[in-house]
């Protein structure tokens, strides 16, 4: 998500899944949606059924996707920059990118401040020690009234640097790193070329094929960038989308499951943030053009003010900075793989898991095990018993050693309780209760109130070190122990304070204390005419309820923000406002408003004036940045090879990886020589990570572990489908089944053969089929992407043996 | 859609969008309470292995992919093909029935009455799909029902309901062929000449009310040719025939064994 | 048909020991009955006794029949299912000329009566009882077209299926008829040594045995030949079929040469026939080891 927001200014995906019938090419690259997000995939089916789009998928292994696809590319796992660099390369030289849509829409024509260089793999800005990169030396060059320079013949444009950078990505390098056949390669490149036309638009659909890579930002920032080149943001049937992986968990990112943010993406304040100018100065963007509408940045200080106004209430007041004081200012980070690592070192006193099982999901599960036998208590909130409930019977583990205290907190499951998800396309739906909670199980949200409570009470009678945020926390519910989700619904919605009604839209939202919004990108999903999220006018009634026929069902649940359907939507029409394929509009100027989808843009900004927004609001510069200083790893995305990988560099040999992922175990790490095979980890349609195992319809589907071995190294070593095999890496080892097939095959990287192997990831020691004890995790590498911190579970390096 | 009872419904699964889900599988079960089997790992994909009692739809998995790095998919490199009861028209298992416990439903599917069925098995040596067994519960012949229960209450069969890329389409079965040759034909023009439509016209069993849309040969999944799809009535003529033939030598047979016994008699 | 091989796809209907058991005993009294009423009606006087054997043994081997028929159900208690259609709104009697399983049900239950009665009169005729004689002869005949088909549409039935080898040939119930035959001749050749005033019959038995086996073998034969283009001689014949077909074979010829020496004993010499017939045990056995043997391999190699 970081690298759409440092892109396109919101990490979400830009369109939604209806939205995909209407695309005329679909690559996938990183996603198995047929195995992954089956039920989305129909739009894909329904683009190729019904208007004849083709489906390209790049994969290392030849998927359920895969076999409906119109071409399929073996690609070496964590190289998808370069085949997007390829893409890229190609689009630039031939001039193939949509001219008009790249001057209105981008940043092409920016020019870069002077400093800029980029060699031998190394971006400028680098600081050895810290092994950071300083991003604020990624400028751009400022005019004398404060704003950028426009020229985009300038040797430094924006334009000019992304040709000499992408320059190098020929196919032939294409091929020497990814191992697509040249000629496969230019097949592609002239499909995607082509849709650099107004009439044509492709999508393109990723998932954590590209998110779990120490280069995982960068992957998907490649793909963005072709696509805002090809004039394809925006657009129905375009569009840069992530596919989501749990049914809320778009909800979960834009309520803050990310330790860097609060909710609605404001950024978390740092130490030495004394009050909310400093926090201001350091999290909200400035315009970099005068039109540039810069919405986010505009208008941080009246979301973050009314972010506190509803936690503090009264207590936040404008002559106490509105309680500013009372918000955490995290030192350290507290990403996933920084929690166990402080626990594994010993640093952690206890932990509380809900919802998750850290045991089988996270890298290196030997380390984890490890870190949670470290802890003294554990507090696992769940349904079912989990691989960390239970992770003191671990094999391997003997639990008299282990002196974890550890507390199965039974929850109600999702589906014994109402609320709403938020799917990938943002749209928030309600949902009903279906069962009513088995036992004693407890809701989440009634047991964080009462310890909370319980905490409250504490601190009344003893005091503290700093009661006041514990003391002045609102709890504004009909009982506090107990709050209803509906009543937290409304609370994120938000009220003005003065008329005591909640509010229609974020646009009413102020700075001075009188509005509250737990997350104002939420703000009018629950209106005082109900809740909207609970609307459901949709294919009952086509003709009613889709009046575009673009498949937006305005009336059908809400979407964030304003019940936007396809964000960017401002680009999906030409400088004076006409759509540019008039067959697929997104919004259109009709002379006095934009018509069609709730336009990204202000309602009555007529085009033809010279003051008008430009069409990227959520981003200082107002555009689409090609070129952006929002991430950690670069301006521009550059091929890195996974930290473990079979060969160097083809383009710099001696910067190989990216030098700025958070290595925390540097021990941990296989040679070549050692584990020869590259290996990846996935899902199987079959199971839905670990909870399944206790599903038994699910479990006779797919009911034990193994390994897929392609079929060629397979015969080198005698391995059958069936035959048990070990497979290693430095960290662990899994004993399991062989599934031998050509879907994997053995690719050609700077004249090497690679083999891949493929480890689908849903087995640990606890459910149905308990024979089956082996933890894909057990493998994988605990390393994180610079800007996300996201694990490399999608590349290492394994050995395999026939045991 | 409306589900009028004296239509002729069915099933046209068009296995080129097949995405080997599942979901008709589970879904199957989950209406119609079947427990399954106890788990077993068949070759990775293909757990279920085939129909029977327990699976009244089982996806079958074939893998034709090549070892070129990049091939097009278009469902022809991994065949993927969700199985079910093909609600012949010409059905041997109705044929061999006789308990009458097999009927013809006023959906024009084929049925097995639970509570009529004594569970002698002739239906499972009949039916060339090898769809039928025996549940060893209910100790009674099943399969697919064609949702007959949901038919009723004016629901399309759970299975169809629940695929997400409709390679399992419901409907009434003349609508069902009409898109099944459209689709036929934008397969060949799309350049995929080894799809072929199996079941859709009187050359199997009378026509198959589940039919199919095929990337390879039937016997690659199973399903017999158009030559090789025969009743099993066939062989009653021939088989009575040598039976009779059989009985009147042994008759005859037997009266000359009389008479020369008696023959031997009278010199003696 | 081509010389491409068959398909099958079917799974396999289980039919297994209860099933082979009623074959073989369907097999004998069937046969068993028409041999008898051949005897009864086509041979002389002295061959009453003989006859009436035949009655004995053809209602003993029916007993087992219908209990193995209905054990072999998945739902016993629903037996009555073959002859009386429960389907609600159209009830009334299930007769199905064209599904074998339907007429054999039929066919067994009415030649049960048959058999029973034949039985029941023969038992008084020797307690020296009248029993409707005129009717005796009557009932031997119109019984014995239906131990016929009783012990020979079993194979039919078998063949009228999508079964590989079942369905491949056409000879099954010719086969099974004429083994049953054999079978019955040699078992009635056999008890006659219990029965003096039986023994004139021995010679006729004796000749009929070896000609139903003569038959039974030009029909495996035939079973062969019918296989061939289908693919389905490998799975018929292949391990560890073959020592079935062995056994049937053993059977068969022991009852050939054993059958010759028997039938060129003169009908008098009872001192004789004793002797003999004490040394024939092994070879009916082995006849009827022999038939079980034949039917086993039938039944189980083709699932
Ligand atoms: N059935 C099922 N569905 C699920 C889930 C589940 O557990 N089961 N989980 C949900 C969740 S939480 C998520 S996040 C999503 C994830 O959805 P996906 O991302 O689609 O799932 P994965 O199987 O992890 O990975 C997708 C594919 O990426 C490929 N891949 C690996 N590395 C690379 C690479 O470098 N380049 C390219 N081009 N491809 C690569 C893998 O071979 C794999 O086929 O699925 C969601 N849906
Ligand atoms: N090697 C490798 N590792 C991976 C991945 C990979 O591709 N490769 N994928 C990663 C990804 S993307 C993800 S999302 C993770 C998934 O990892 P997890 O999210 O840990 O996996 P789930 O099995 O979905 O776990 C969800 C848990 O929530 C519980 N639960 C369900 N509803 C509720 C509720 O309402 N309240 C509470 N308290 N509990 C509930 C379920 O019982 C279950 O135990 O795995 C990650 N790990
Ligand atoms: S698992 Fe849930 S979210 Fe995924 S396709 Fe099925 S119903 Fe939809
Ligand atoms: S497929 Fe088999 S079970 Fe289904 S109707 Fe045809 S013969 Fe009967
Ligand atoms: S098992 Fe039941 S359905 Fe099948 S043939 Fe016998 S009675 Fe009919
Ligand atoms: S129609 Fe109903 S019974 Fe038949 S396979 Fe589909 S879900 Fe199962
Ligand atoms: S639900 Fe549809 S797509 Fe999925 S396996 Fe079944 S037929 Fe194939
Ligand atoms: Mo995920």
């Amino acid at each position: 998500m970081v690298s759409l927001a440092a892109t396109f200014g919101r990490g979400a995906m830009t369109n939604h899944w209806r939205d995909i019938r209407h695309a005329d090419l679909i690559l996938i690259n990183g996603a198995n949606p047929a195995e992954a997000h089956p039920v989305g995939f129909q739009w894909m089916m329904r683009a190729k059924l019904d208007r004849g789009a083709k489906m390209i998928h790049a994969d290392p292994r030849f998927t359920r996707t895969s076999a409906v696809a119109d071409k399929y590319l073996r690609i070496r796992t964590g190289t998808d920059v370069a085949y997007f660099g390829g893409l890229i390369n190609h689009v630039l030289r031939n001039n193939l990118y949509h001219d008009e849509y790249v001057r209105m829409a981008t940043n092409a024509a920016f020019v870069v401040a002077e400093g800029y260089s980029f060699d031998e793999g190394m971006f400028n800005g680098f600081d050895p020690q810290r092994k950071t990169y300083n991003a604020a030396e990624w400028a751009y060059e400022t005019g004398p009234d404060g704003f950028v320079v426009l020229d985009i013949d300038h040797p430094r444009s924006v334009l000019n640097l992304m040709r000499a950078h992408y320059n190098r990505y020929t196919p032939e390098m294409v091929e020497r790193i990814t191992g697509i056949p040249r000629t496969d390669f230019e097949e592609v490149a002239k499909l995607v070329g082509e849709t650099g036309k107004p009439d044509k638009v492709m999508t393109i659909v990723y998932a954590v094929g590209l998110t779990h890579h120490t280069t995982g930002v960068q992957l998907i920032r490649s793909g963005a960038l072709l696509q805002l080149l090809l004039g394809n943001m925006g657009r129905p049937g375009g569009g840069m989308n992530a596919e989501r992986g749990h049914a809320n968990i778009q909800g979960n990112t834009d309520h803050a499951i990310s330790w860097d943010i609060l909710p609605g993406y404001l950024r978390i304040p740092a130490p030495g943030q004394q009050n909310i100018d400093d926090y201001l100065a350091r999290s909200a963007s400035k315009k970099l053009r005068p039109n540039s509408l810069n919405f986010f940045g505009e208008n941080y200080r009246k979301f973050l003010v009314s972010l506190l106004k509803t936690w503090y209430g009264e207590s936040a007041r404008a002559d106490n900075d509105f309680a500013f004081h009372h918000l955490p200012k995290p030192a350290a980070d507290a990403s996933w793989l920084s929690i166990f690592d402080a626990a594994l070192r010993g640093r952690m006193e206890g932990l509380m898991l809900s919802g998750m099982t850290a045991t089988s999901i996270g890298p290196d599960s030997n380390q984890v095990l490890q870190a949670l036998s470290n802890l003294k208590w554990l507090c696992v909130m769940d349904s079912y018993a989990t691989t960390s409930s239970e992770f003191w019977r671990a094999p391997g583990i003997e639990p008299s050693n282990v002196q974890t205290e550890v507390l199965l907190l039974p929850a109600t499951h999702w589906i014994e309780k109402d609320g709403s998800f938020t799917n990938s396309g943002r749209w928030v739906q309600w949902k009903e209760q279906v069962l009513p909670p088995e036992g004693e199980a407890r809701h989440d949200h009634w047991m964080l109130a009462e310890a909370f409570m319980r905490v409250r009470t504490l601190y009344e009678r003893d005091g503290g070190t700093y009661p006041s945020p514990v003391l002045q926390l609102t709890m504004p519910y009909r009982d506090p122990r107990r709050p209803e989700l509906d009543e937290i619904a409304q609370e994120i919605n938000g009220r003005d304070l003065g008329t005591g009604q909640r509010l229609a839209t974020f646009a009413a939202l102020k700075d001075d204390g009188t509005t509250t919004s737990g997350d104002w990108i939420y703000c009018g999903h629950y209106p005082e005419s109900g809740n909207l999220a609970k609307r459901r006018d949709g294919i009952q009634d086509p003709a009613r309820n889709d009046p575009t026929g673009m498949g937006f069902y305005p009336n059908w649940a809400w979407s964030w923000p304003l019940n936007r359907r396809v964000l960017y939507n401002r680009a999906s029409a030409d400088p004076a406002g006409k759509p540019w394929d008039p067959t697929r509009p997104g919004i259109a100027w009709d002379g006095a408003k934009w018509t069609g989808d709730v336009p990204d843009y202000p309602a009555t900004a007529n085009p033809a004036d010279q003051a008008s927004p430009l069409p990227f609001i959520m981003t200082s510069e107002g555009m689409g940045r090609l070129f952006s200083n929002g991430v950690a790893d670069g301006p521009f995305p550059e091929h890195y090879e996974p930290v473990e990988s079979p060969v160097d560099n083809p383009l710099h040999p001696h910067q190989s990886a990216t030098p700025v992922a958070h290595i925390y175990l540097p021990d941990r790490f296989g040679s070549r020589r050692e584990f020869p095979y590259v290996a990846t980890s996935y899902r199987l349609t079959e199971h839905e990570h670990y909870v399944t195992q206790h599903v038994d319809q699910l479990v006779a589907l797919q009911p034990e572990a193994f390994v897929e071995v392609p079929a060629e190294l397979a015969r080198e070593k005698g391995i059958a489908t069936g035959d048990a095999v070990r497979v290693s890496s430095k960290r662990g080892k899994l004993e399991v089944r062989a599934v031998v097939t050509s879907r994997l095959g053995p690719l050609t990287i700077d004249g090497k053969k690679v083999y891949q192997i493929g480890i689908p990831i849903h087995w640990g020691f606890v459910g149905i089929n308990t024979g089956q004890h082996w933890l894909a995790n057990a493998l994988t590498p605990f390393v994180g992407d610079a800007s996300s911190r996201t694990p490399e579970f999608k590349a290492f390096l394994v050995n395999i043996e026939k045991l | 859609m409306e589900i009028t009872p004296g239509t002729a419904y069915g099933f046209f699964t068009d296995t080129s969008v097949c995405i080997g889900c599942k979901a008709c599988e589970v879904a199957c079960k989950s209406w119609n309470l079947l427990e399954g089997n106890p788990p077993a790992f068949g070759d990775g994909y293909d757990n279920t292995g085939r129909l029977d009692a327990q699976n009244w739809r089982a996806v079958q998995f074939h893998d034709n992919v090549p070892d070129n790095p990049a091939v097009t998919g278009q469902g022809k490199a991994w065949l993927m093909m969700s199985d079910v009861c093909k609600h012949c028209q010409h059905a041997s298992c109705m044929e061999v029935c006789p308990t009458n416990a097999i009927i013809r439903t006023e959906f024009d599917s084929v049925f097995i009455q639970p509570d009529v069925c004594n569970g002698c098995r002739n239906c499972i040596s009949a039916c060339p799909y090898g769809v039928i067994e025996q549940d060893e519960h209910s100790r009674v012949a099943q399969k697919c029902t064609l949702c007959y229960d949901r038919l009723q209450g004016g629901m399309e069969p759970a299975c169809a309901k629940a695929c997400p890329t409709q390679s399992i389409q419901f409907g009434p079965l003349d609508e069902l062929r009409e898109r099944a040759s459209r689709r036929l034909d934008t397969l060949h023009a799309q350049g995929v000449p080894q799809a072929q439509l199996y079941g859709h016209d009187d050359s199997v069993y009378g026509g198959l009310n589940a039919f199919f849309l095929l990337m390879d040969e039937p016997e690659k999944y199973r399903l017999p040719d158009a030559a090789n799809a025969v009743l099993p009535s066939r062989h009653n003529k021939r088989g009575y025939l040598t039976t009779l033939a059989t009985a009147a030598l042994a008759v005859l047979g037997g009266l000359i064994a009389l008479r020369r016994r008696r023959a031997r008699d009278d010199d003696s | 048909m081509t010389l491409d091989d068959a398909q099958h796809f079917v799974r396999d209907p289980d039919w297994t020991w209860y099933i082979l058991g009623y074959f073989f005993f369907a097999g004998l009294t069937g046969g068993s009955y028409l041999l008898a009423s051949m005897l009864r009606l086509f041979g002389k006087p002295e061959d009453e006794p003989a006859a009436r054997i035949g009655y004995y043994v053809s209602f003993v081997a029916l007993l087992p029949c219908p209990v193995l028929l209905t054990l072999d159900l998945g739902q016993p208690l629903r037996f009555w299912h073959m002859l009386v259609n429960t389907t609600p709104g159209n009830l009334g009697l299930n007769f199905k000329y064209w599904s074998p399983m339907s007429v054999g049900a039929w066919a067994l239950t009415i030649f049960g009566a048959f058999a029973t009665w034949s039985f029941v009169e023969a038992w008084t005729l020797d307690r020296e009882r009248r029993f409707f004689p005129r009717l005796g002869k009557l009932v031997s005949f119109a019984g014995a077209p239906l131990g016929l088909f009783v012990a020979g549409y079993t194979g039919v039935l078998l063949s009228v299926s999508n079964q590989p080898v079942w369905s491949d040939t056409w000879t099954l119930g010719g086969l099974f008829l004429a083994s049953g035959l054999s079978g019955s001749a040699a078992l009635m050749g056999w008890l006659v040594r219990f029965r003096r005033e039986a023994s004139p019959s021995v010679g006729a038995l004796a000749l009929g045995e070896r000609w139903f086996q003569i038959l039974e073998l030009a029909l495996i034969v035939a079973f062969v030949v019918t296989l061939f283009p289908t693919g389905a001689l490998e799975r018929a014949f292949g391990p560890p079929w073959f020592a079935l077909w062995a056994a049937a074979l053993i059977g068969l010829f022991s009852g050939l040469l054993s059958g010759s020496t028997r039938a060129s004993i003169s009908p008098d010499g009872t001192v004789a026939v004793r002797a003999v017939h004490a040394a024939s045990t092994l070879p009916t056995t082995l006849v009827l080891a022999g038939i079980i043997a034949l039917r086993a391999a039938i039944i189980f190699s083709a699932q």
